[in-house]
């Protein structure tokens, strides 16, 4: 230690200094140069909270412009958690305790228990205040609001919910919202209007299918929280965007007077005897489509039995959805016009007489000769007979002929030809493929959720459907092709199906995809944003002389003597409004009664509607589908005043169809 | 070993002249250092308002002043003691230190004892009305003064005996301390200690030996029962990112958030009263220990590099009085409060940064705090003393 000095060691201390100093500068600048910008991100995240702000749905217009599905203003009794976690034990059990007590004087009964369950659940943001009650009275909002200061948290606040001017009419298009589910808050993870876990949702029908657009943009709200994530003030946010405005092809008046028929049709089903069917009566499940066959937009959609949308507004009970969704009460949540599969009995003998038009093994002239049965060439045995409904013989029938009176005979001849001259007509398929130009076996796309595609049987279809399930009987056979012919055997349609098909013969076939949607409506200006334009699913070929035979089949089951649907057309001014008509009564099983089924257009000439009436084990399609289908043709005829729609949507128990169709077999 | 010359005597003057403001002009408070003067002063103004943006509230209707009124008033406390302390000769307070340390010791004593305030842990405080006396704070000026003094007499001739006398100054202060327990304080007095022990002519074999007895020392108080276990976390927690035992928000939810405050300030910060980490409360303690972060956030790179600078250049001007002063006692004492002040304002401004354990020191004239404040001015004032009476 030569240099070891007091002045050295002085200048030793200095140094450690410096360096001290320089380290504290070195770290400053990387802190505050460097890598700034991520500690402002956190320093953001630090202060502000973002919480949604609901959007109201955009509405549901008919036709006409009549609101169908509203908003409306509705009482929530709501906690704000972050005010009543600051409470003492003591104070918060008095506070919830005078809630329980004011919810239970105001019919909405809730215990402590359930409100502390509702205060724990988790899919509330900690910032919302958490509902735990719903559509309470306005005098509870009084009595609350007086209380504030007694009963720190809790608030009594107004909110949109759905409303449903018309009840329950159309609530099958219509459908109705509920909480979003977990697997429904997945699959929009991505959606442009962001949803949180306790938005509404469209749960089925329109409200479903138009989500993206009936649903608002929602809005947010920043906080600026500290260090407690205790709320400061607002510091901005975007204000929500209401949705899109729907309006519909559907016209509500004409809807009521389809349900209304429906349900009377229903009950006059249920009255009556049926002589000759395999079993009682039911008629607990019907549904009618009225459609404008020049655009395929949806006029009326009615499925019986119905339910209130309005009943999900609060959200349902398991029991409740239950009884919705059970098969023993018919499922009133199902739209049987387009989820129900109905063999089309009869009501396919048009479809059946076009594709053997289009194959060349039929003409508007050929005739046969109606024996009341018919035997399957080169088979023999009793099931090689097949006879019309209660064997009648018509005798010399032409196609027309044989639509109005309803020949199965001829029909079944020609079903026997498709597979016995499969080698001239293009092979074994090619009944099926004829007939699947009117949009059967296949979805029609029509704008409404869970549409179900109807099936038109094949050999192809059969070997596919033994591989999945145990068959009696794996070959397809010409007895087969006979059953296909008249619409039994294994054909499937929906009712939508039967009058989009009808629409399609009327308008000289061009097969539409039926919409109920017709123009979407800016939700804050009104202004159109987007019109459905009709589009064609499937064009058929049908020359005008064919189209005009099959017509004039049509036009005499309501208007000639010995018509199926005269009976219930009778006194129907069908000089100024020709309806083209076919009933069909379509055996199910060997215990139950036959499915009552209608297809028709009108006028025929030029046809402005389409109209498909379908009765779940109810008995003959001309005596009870066809009084259904007579009575709205008087009122789209003009014969009946069109009158509103009754406000609530509720139907006439005691209505009646004028008149009686009198005793028809098909 | 010879005296270096700076030590020896020039322009010798009555003693009593200092007393009278003649047209001596070698009167003592002729020779004020003015630099270091102008940086107190401009750092106390710096720290009022960032005492003020961090204590405000949110509600701008009603600021709350009463931290910065009371800061102020420190503040004026400490000027006027200050002049005080400059304005007696620094070699009168040899006989005063005996005194002054008997005091502070009984002080010290008494706050572990059971009389002091406790908070947060630790027992340091004597709550006097209004005000709290935290007696560790002058025990520093003290203990300075002290070893000063002491290590003026023995003159270089440093055995360990004699090292052992020496060492025994601040340790009483620092066992007392420890027990309160208060681990950054303590921390303070071996700095003080170990910067006067270079300086003060012990030998080199001497210093390494002891520098390995700290760090023993510190492995046995962090492995003993004497700190709590958030201490000890908030002394380990800025080494790892992730520790077991330090699992909890508090370990190191400070450093975390103060590191965002001073980051999220960029070139130029987010302006005086705008700083959200500090409007919000988010980081803790942040008129005390934490006021770096505030400036650092609201101020920005410009405001608390600048704050840095002011530092540096105090801490340049009081090395600089230890080389001008006349005697091996000032050269001592302006050591002694050289490594007090570097010391807490690497150890404060470092764990603001991360790169430093988190302990309660002050930052000087910047933190809200009476005794912390007062001390300050206090070393600040032997400073001054020192160097104006470099020529006398």
């Amino acid at each position: 230690m030569k240099k070891d000095t007091p002045g050295m060691r002085l200048s030793l201390l200095g140094i450690v200094v410096v360096a001290l100093f320089a380290s504290l500068f070195a770290r400053l600048w990387y802190l505050q140069v460097m890598v700034t910008d991520e500690f402002q991100v956190v320093a953001q995240a630090n202060r502000v909270r973002v919480v949604p702000v609901g959007a109201p749905r955009g509405r549901i217009l008919d036709v006409t412009g009549k609101v169908l599905v509203d908003n409306a203003i509705s009482v929530q009794v709501t906690i704000d958690r972050t005010v009543l976690a600051k409470l003492e034990e003591d104070q918060r059990a008095r506070v919830l305790t005078a809630l329980a007590e004011a919810l239970s004087r105001a019919s909405k009964a809730k215990t402590v228990a359930d409100i502390e369950t509702d205060l724990a659940n988790e899919r509330y943001s900690p910032y919302v205040p958490v509902p735990v009650a719903r559509d309470v009275p306005e005098d509870l909002k009084i009595w609350l609001d007086e209380r504030a200061a007694e009963l720190p948290g809790v608030s009594a606040v107004r909110v949109a919910v759905r409303q449903y001017p018309y009840g329950s009419l159309a609530s099958h298009v219509l459908g109705y919202t509920g909480q979003i589910n977990d697997t429904e808050f997945e699959s929009m993870a991505n959606s442009e209007k962001p949803y949180t876990l306790n938005d509404e949702i469209g749960k089925s029908g329109l409200e479903l299918q138009y989500e993206a657009y009936l649903r608002g943009t929602p809005g947010t709200r920043e906080i600026e929280v500290d260090a407690q994530n205790e709320p400061i003030r607002d510091i901005g946010g975007e204000a929500p965007i209401p949705g899109d405005d729907v309006v519909l092809n559907l016209n509500i008046d004409v809807q009521a007077q389809a349900e209304q028929a429906l349900k009377t049709g229903l009950a006059f089903a249920q009255g009556r005897s049926c002589a000759g069917c395999k079993g009682a009566v039911v008629a607990q499940v019907g549904s009618t489509v009225v459609l404008d066959a020049r655009t395929g937009g949806v006029v009326a959609m009615a499925s019986y039995p119905t339910y209130n949308p309005a009943d999900f507004i609060d959200g349902v009970s398991d029991s409740e959805f239950a009884y919705l969704d059970d098969p023993a009460n018919f499922a009133p949540q199902n739209n049987y016009a387009i989820q129900g599969q109905y063999a089309p009995g009869s009501t396919l003998k048009p479809f059946t007489a076009a594709a053997g038009l289009s194959a060349g093994i039929l003409t508007p002239e050929t005739t046969i000769n109606d024996t009341g049965s018919f035997d399957v060439p080169g088979c023999s045995g009793d099931s090689c007979t097949f006879r019309n409904d209660n064997g009648k013989a018509y005798g010399t029938v032409n196609l027309s002929r044989s639509l109005t009176v309803s020949s199965d005979v001829f029909y079944y001849g020609l079903g026997a030809r498709f597979w016995r001259e499969q080698d001239v007509l293009g092979g074994p398929e090619m009944f099926r493929s004829l007939l699947e130009r009117w949009g059967f076996y296949k979805d029609t796309g029509i704008d409404l959720p869970y549409e179900q595609s109807g099936r038109i049987p094949s050999p192809q279809w059969l070997t596919k459907f033994c591989e999945e399930v145990d068959c009696l009987e794996d070959t397809w056979r010409t007895g087969d092709n006979v059953n296909m012919a008249v619409g039994q055997g294994s054909v499937l349609l929906t009712p939508l199906q039967i009058a989009n098909s009808y629409a399609a013969i009327g308008n000289g076939g061009i097969v539409w995809t039926p919409h109920v949607v017709k123009q979407i409506l800016d939700g804050v200006t009104g202004e159109v944003i987007e019109t459905i334009e009709p589009k064609e699913l499937s064009r058929v070929d049908l020359l005008p002389e064919w189209r005009a035979a099959i017509v004039d089949g049509l036009l005499g089951v309501t208007t000639s003597e010995g018509g199926t649907a005269s009976g219930a057309f009778s006194g129907f001014d069908s000089a100024a409004y020709p309806v083209a008509a076919k009933t069909g009564t379509a055996q199910v099983g060997t215990k139950k009664a036959p499915t009552a089924v209608f297809g028709s257009f009108a006028p025929a000439g030029n046809p402005q509607y389409a109209m498909s009436v379908l009765l779940q084990e109810a008995g003959y399609g001309g005596t009870t589908a066809a009084p259904i289908a007579r009575r709205l043709y008087d009122v789209l005829s003009g014969a009946i005043p069109l009158v509103p729609a009754p406000p609530g949507g509720k139907l006439d128990d005691l209505a009646t169809l004028a008149p009686e169709p009198g005793d028809v077999r098909d | 070993m010879v005296a270096p010359t700076n030590f020896s005597s020039r322009n010798q003057v009555a003693p009593g002249a200092a007393g009278r403001l003649s047209r001596n002009p070698s009167a003592p408070w002729r020779h004020i250092d003015l630099l270091l003067l102008g940086c107190v002063l401009a750092v106390c103004v710096l720290g009022c308002l960032m005492v003020f943006s961090s204590t405000r509230g949110s509600d701008p209707a009603a600021f709350d002043t009463a931290f910065v009124a009371k800061q102020v008033l420190f503040i004026g406390i400490g000027i006027v003691l200050m002049a005080v302390v400059a304005s007696v000769d620094y070699r009168r307070y040899r006989e005063w230190a005996p005194v002054a340390y008997g005091v502070v010791s009984l002080l010290l004593l008494l706050v572990v004892s059971g009389l002091g305030s406790e908070s947060k842990g630790t027992q340091a405080w004597f709550q006097l009305g209004p005000f709290q006396l935290q007696p560790s704070e002058p025990a520093k000026i003290v203990v300075i003064v002290m070893l000063a003094s002491l290590l003026e007499q023995f003159k270089h001739e440093l055995n360990v005996q004699r090292l052992v006398m020496v060492l025994a100054v601040p340790g009483l202060p620092m066992a007392l301390i420890m027990l309160q327990p208060d681990l950054g304080t303590a921390l303070v007095f071996v700095a003080i200690t170990m910067g006067m022990l270079l300086i003060g002519g012990v030998q080199t074999r001497h210093i390494a030996a002891l520098t390995l007895l700290g760090i023993a020392g510190v492995a046995v108080v962090l492995n003993s029962g004497m700190l709590q276990e958030y201490q000890k976390c908030r002394f380990t927690s800025f080494l790892e990112t992730e520790s077991r035992v330090c699992a909890e928000r508090d370990a190191s939810y400070n450093q975390d958030q103060a590191e965002v405050a001073i980051g999220s300030g960029g070139w130029l910060g987010a302006g005086l009263g705008q700083g959200t980490q500090t409007r919000l409360g988010i980081v803790p303690e942040q008129h005390t220990d934490f006021i770096f972060t505030a400036v650092g956030e609201e101020l920005g790179f410009a405001g608390s590099g600048t704050l840095l600078a002011l530092l540096g250049v105090m801490a340049w001007r009081i090395w600089r009085s230890a080389q001008l002063a006349r005697d091996p006692l000032g050269t001592l004492i302006c050591v002694g409060v050289l490594s007090m002040f570097v010391f807490q304002v690497f150890e404060n401004v470092g764990m603001t940064m991360g790169i430093m354990p988190v302990t309660g020191i002050p930052l000087p004239f910047m933190s809200y705090g009476g005794s912390s404040t007062l001390t300050a001015f206090i070393a600040m004032g032997l400073v001054m003393n020192v160097h104006m009476r470099r020529f006398n």
